[in-house]
C-alpha cells in the first residue's frame, strides 16, 4: 500500500500479505482504551454489588443483597397489599353475593379479564362474542341457563348437550326437510313432526328449549349451530349433537375447569360473565 | 496474466463453488424466513400440514441462513483469504473438495429432517445426532485444512484475519461437540447427557457463542481482509487489532448465561453473564471502528463503489448490535425485552444487518476477482445494497416496536393490582408489526434475488469470454 494511500502518517508494521494488505502502527483511539479499562473495572463492580463469584459451598451473596427471587418475591407483594383488600373477602362469598356487591364485582371484572382471556376466549372470543360452532355469552340467551349458580357450574363442571341423529328414530328426506324448514322459519311447532318425532321431549311443547337439558329455544333468531339455513338445520338434525353413533356428528364440549381453577376464580369469571350477557 | 497465475497458484475452484452456494442459500434461507414470518402474520400460511407448520420451518430458517449461507460464506471467504494471506495453495485440495461437498450433504439431511419433524429441541443446534457426528468430521477437516495452509505460509506473520478465523474453528468445535452431547436411542432420536438448568446453561453457552465465534469472530476475520483489500488501505491499527482479539476471545465464552435470567439459573451465573456482556460493547466496537477508521481518507470511494457500501453498512450495523445486545443482557433490560420480539428484532440487527452485509460485500468482492471480470451490472449491486438496508431497517424497527409493547402490555397492572391485558391482546396487538416485518423481510429476501441474477449473469458473461478468447487464441 503506498504512502499516500494513509492518511494517518503512521508507518506499517513492516508485514505485507497478499501484494497489499498492511497494517498501521496506530496507537488504538484513547476513549477506546480509557472504555476497555472501564469494562474490566465495571466486571469487578458489578461483582461486589450482585452475587457473582463462584465459592465453595455457594457463591458471593453481592452487597445489595439482591436475588432474584427476593426482588420476585417484593413484587408480588406489592401487588397483593392492593389486591389483598378485595381478595381476603372472596372466599367466604358465594357468587351471587359477589356479583350484588358493586365495588367487590367491579375488582372481579377487571380481575377475571385476564382469566377469561387465557381460558375461555380461545372458544368464546375476547369479548364473550362466540365463534361458529361456539356459543354467545353476550347475549341473553343461554343453553343452561344464565342465573350465576348455573354458570358456576357450567364453569365447574363443563357441559355436553346431547342430540340423537335423526331424532334417534329413522327419519326419511322428505321428513327432514319438512321439519328444517319448520325450524329455520323459527316455528318449529308448526310440522307435526315436531311431536311425531319426540323432538319436544327436550325443546319443549312450545319449542322454546329446556335450560336443564342445555336444549335450545328453537323460535328465536340466536342460533347454537350454522347460522339458521335450511341446510344447517337439516345437518344438524341428520347428525344430531355429540351423537357417538354418528362420526359426522355436530361436536359441543364445554370443557370441565373445575380441575384446573380454583373456587374463586371460577366465581370471578361466573360474575364475569354473567355481566357480559344482559343479567 | 497475473489472474492466470493466481488461478494456478491457489485453489479457487472450490472457493468459486462455495460462493455460488452461498448466494443460492441467501435466497433459500430468508425466503423460508419470509414464509415463517408471514406464518405469524397470517397463520392460514401453515396450510394445516405440519411439515409446513411454523414450529418445523422456523428452525429451517435458522439453519439455511445461519449454517446453509453463513457456513459457505466462511469457508469461501476463509479457503480465499488464507491462501492469498499466506501467499500458498490451501494444504489439501482433496480434503477441501469433502468440506464443500460433506458440508452441502449435511445440508440436504437438515432440509430433510426438520420439516419432518426430527429434532433434539435445542436452539440452533437442532440437527439429531447422527448428523451432529457428520458437521464435527466436515467442520474438523474446514479447520484442519485451513491451519495446515497457515502452517506452510510464505509469509512471516500470519495476517490478522486468520486470527478471527482460527479462533472461530477452535471454539466452534468446542462447543458443538460439548453441546451435542447425547444418548442415541434410535437413529433419530437421542437425549442430551444434560438435564435442568445444566442443560439449559450448556445450551445457552453454545446459544450465544455461535453468534460469539460463528457469526461474530469469523466474520471478523471477514471484515479484516475484505475491508482493507476493497478500500485500498492499510488497517487502521494493528494493536488495536490485538487487543481486541484477545478481549473478544476471552470475553465471549461468558455470555451465555444472559439468555437465562430469571430462570432456575443461580443467581451468580447470571450476574457474571450481565458483566462481562456490558464489558464486551467496547471490545466489540474495536473491530467496527479498526474497519471504519480503515477507510479514513477514502470515504468518498462509498460513492462509487457499491461493495464498499455494503462492508461499511454492516460495520455501523455491527456496531449498533453489539451495543444493544449488552443492554438487554442487563437484568432491569431483560426483564421487559426477554421473551418478546425486541430478542428477536436483535438477533436480524445482527444477522441481517451485519452477517448478510458483510457476506454479501465479500461475496461481491470474490465473485470479481475469482473470475477476474466486473460485475455485470454495479447499478443492481447498488440496488441489493439499498433493498438490504431498507428491508433489514424496516424489520428491526418492527421488532423493537412489537417487542417493546409486548413487554410492557404483559407486565401492566391497573389500580386493582391486576394484570390489565390478556396475553390474546397482546398477540392482537402485534398484529400489524408482524405483516410489517414479513414485509422488510420481503424485500430483503427479493435483494438477495437480484444478487443471485447479477452474481450468476456476471459468471455467464465472465465464461463466455473466456471461451470466446480462447478461441481467437486457437484460431
Amino acid at each position: 500500500m503506498s504512502e499516500q494511500n494513509n492518511p494517518y502518517g503512521a508507518p506499517t508494521t513492516g508485514h505485507l500479505w497478499d501484494d497489499n494488505l498492511a497494517e498501521l502502527t496506530n496507537q488504538p483511539p484513547k476513549w477506546w482504551m480509557i472504555g476497555l479499562h472501564a469494562s474490566w473495572i465495571l466486571v469487578l463492580l458489578y461483582g461486589i454489588v450482585y452475587p457473582m463469584w463462584p465459592w465453595f459451598g455457594g457463591a458471593t451473596q453481592g452487597l445489595m443483597g439482591w436475588t432474584q427471587i427476593g426482588e420476585y418475591k417484593q413484587d408480588m407483594a406489592a401487588i397483593q397489599s392492593v389486591r389483598a383488600q378485595y381478595e381476603d373477602k372472596l372466599p367466604g362469598m358465594s357468587a351471587s353475593a359477589i356479583l350484588a356487591d358493586s365495588e367487590l364485582s367491579e375488582y372481579v371484572v377487571r380481575s377475571a379479564k385476564v382469566l377469561f382471556g387465557d381460558n375461555c376466549a380461545a372458544c368464546h372470543g375476547g369479548g364473550g362474542q362466540g365463534n361458529p360452532g361456539y356459543p354467545n355469552l353476550v347475549d341473553d340467551d343461554w343453553l343452561y341457563g344464565g342465573d350465576i349458580d348455573a354458570i358456576v357450574a357450567t364453569v365447574t363442571n363443563g357441559r355436553m348437550g346431547m342430540m340423537p341423529a335423526k331424532a334417534g328414530v329413522a327419519m326419511t328426506e322428505a321428513e327432514i326437510d319438512q321439519l328444517a324448514a319448520a325450524v329455520a322459519k323459527g316455528e318449529p311447532t308448526s310440522s307435526p313432526l315436531f311431536m311425531e318425532k319426540a323432538c319436544f321431549a327436550c325443546h319443549g311443547m312450545d319449542g322454546k328449549g329446556m335450560h336443564a337439558l342445555g336444549a335450545p329455544n328453537l323460535t328465536d333468531a340466536i342460533w347454537r349451530f350454522g347460522d339458521g339455513s335450511v341446510e344447517s338445520v337439516k345437518y344438524t338434525i341428520t347428525h344430531g349433537v355429540n351423537d357417538p353413533a354418528d362420526p359426522q356428528t355436530r361436536n359441543a364440549v364445554m370443557p370441565k375447569f373445575g380441575d384446573r381453577l380454583n373456587e374463586t376464580d371460577i366465581k370471578k369469571l361466573a360474575v364475569y360473565v354473567s355481566k357480559l350477557g344482559a343479567n | 496474466m497475473e489472474a492466470t497465475q493466481a488461478e494456478q497458484k491457489y485453489n479457487f475452484e472450490v472457493v468459486r463453488w462455495f460462493s455460488i452456494m452461498a448466494v443460492v442459500y441467501l435466497v433459500v434461507g430468508t425466503l423460508v424466513g419470509v414464509l415463517v414470518a408471514s406464518q405469524l402474520a397470517w397463520p392460514v400460511l401453515n396450510f394445516d400440514m405440519a411439515e409446513l407448520s411454523f414450529g418445523r420451518l422456523r428452525p429451517l430458517h435458522t439453519n439455511a441462513v445461519i449454517f446453509a449461507f453463513g457456513g459457505c460464506v466462511l469457508m469461501a471467504t476463509a479457503f480465499y483469504s488464507v491462501q492469498r494471506t499466506c501467499g500458498v495453495r490451501l494444504w489439501s485440495d482433496k480434503m477441501a473438495w469433502f468440506t464443500f461437498w460433506g458440508w452441502n450433504v449435511i445440508i440436504v439431511l437438515a432440509v430433510i429432517t426438520l420439516p419432518l419433524g426430527l429434532t433434539q429441541g435445542k436452539e440452533y443446534a437442532e440437527l439429531e445426532w447422527p448428523i451432529d457426528l457428520l458437521i464435527a468430521v466436515v467442520w474438523l477437516s474446514y479447520s484442519f485444512n485451513f491451519a495446515m495452509t497457515i502452517a506452510k505460509r510464505k509469509t512471516s506473520h500470519i495476517y490478522v484475519s486468520n486470527w478471527f478465523f482460527l479462533g472461530m474453528m477452535v471454539m466452534i468445535t468446542y462447543l458443538h461437540v460439548v453441546n451435542s452431547l447425547a444418548i442415541p436411542v434410535e437413529l433419530f432420536k437421542s437425549y442430551s447427557v444434560f438435564s435442568g438448568v445444566q442443560d439449559a446453561m450448556i445450551q445457552w453457552w453454545w446459544g450465544h457463542n455461535a453468534v460469539g465465534f460463528y457469526l461474530t469472530a469469523g466474520f471478523l476475520g471477514i471484515m479484516y481482509y475484505f475491508v482493507p483489500k476493497q478500500a485500498g488501505r492499510p488497517v487502521f491499527s494493528y494493536r488495536l487489532s490485538v487487543i481486541h482479539f484477545w478481549a473478544l476471545m476471552f470475553g465471549y465464552v461468558w455470555l451465555g448465561a444472559h439468555h437465562l435470567q430469571y430462570t432456575a439459573l443461580p443467581d451468580w451465573t447470571g450476574s457474571l453473564g450481565a458483566a462481562v456482556s456490558l464489558a464486551m460493547i467496547i471490545p466489540s466496537w474495536g473491530g467496527a471502528i479498526n474497519g471504519m477508521m480503515t477507510l479514513s481518507g477514502a470515504w468518498d470511494k462509498l460513492r462509487t463503489d457499491y461493495i464498499l457500501r455494503f462492508l461499511i453498512m454492516s460495520l455501523a450495523f455491527y456496531a449498533m448490535s453489539t451495543f444493544e445486545g449488552p443492554v438487554m443482557s442487563a437484568k432491569t433490560v431483560n426483564a421487559l425485552s426477554h421473551y418478546t420480539d425486541w430478542t428477536v428484532g436483535h438477533v436480524h440487527s445482527g444477522a441481517l444487518g451485519w452477517v448478510a452485509m458483510v457476506g454479501a460485500g465479500a461475496l461481491y468482492h470474490m465473485v470479481e476477482k475469482l473470475w477476474n471480470t466486473r460485475m455485470y451490472s454495479a447499478a443492481l449491486v447498488n440496488l441489493h445494497f439499498w433493498m438490504a438496508t431498507i428491508g433489514t431497517v424496516i424489520y428491526i424497527t418492527a421488532m423493537w416496536v412489537s417487542g417493546i409493547m409486548q413487554g410492557l402490555m404483559w407486565r401492566d397492572y391497573d389500580e386493582f393490582g391486576t394484570l390489565t391485558y390478556t396475553f390474546a391482546e397482546s398477540v392482537a396487538a402485534m398484529h400489524p408489526y408482524y405483516a410489517m416485518r414479513a414485509i422488510g423481510g420481503l424485500i430483503f429476501w427479493a435483494g438477495g434475488v437480484v444478487m443471485l441474477y447479477n452474481v450468476v449473469m456476471t459468471v455467464r458473461q465472465a465464461v463466455g469470454q473466456r471461451s470466446s478468447s480462447a478461441a481467437a487464441a486457437t484460431a
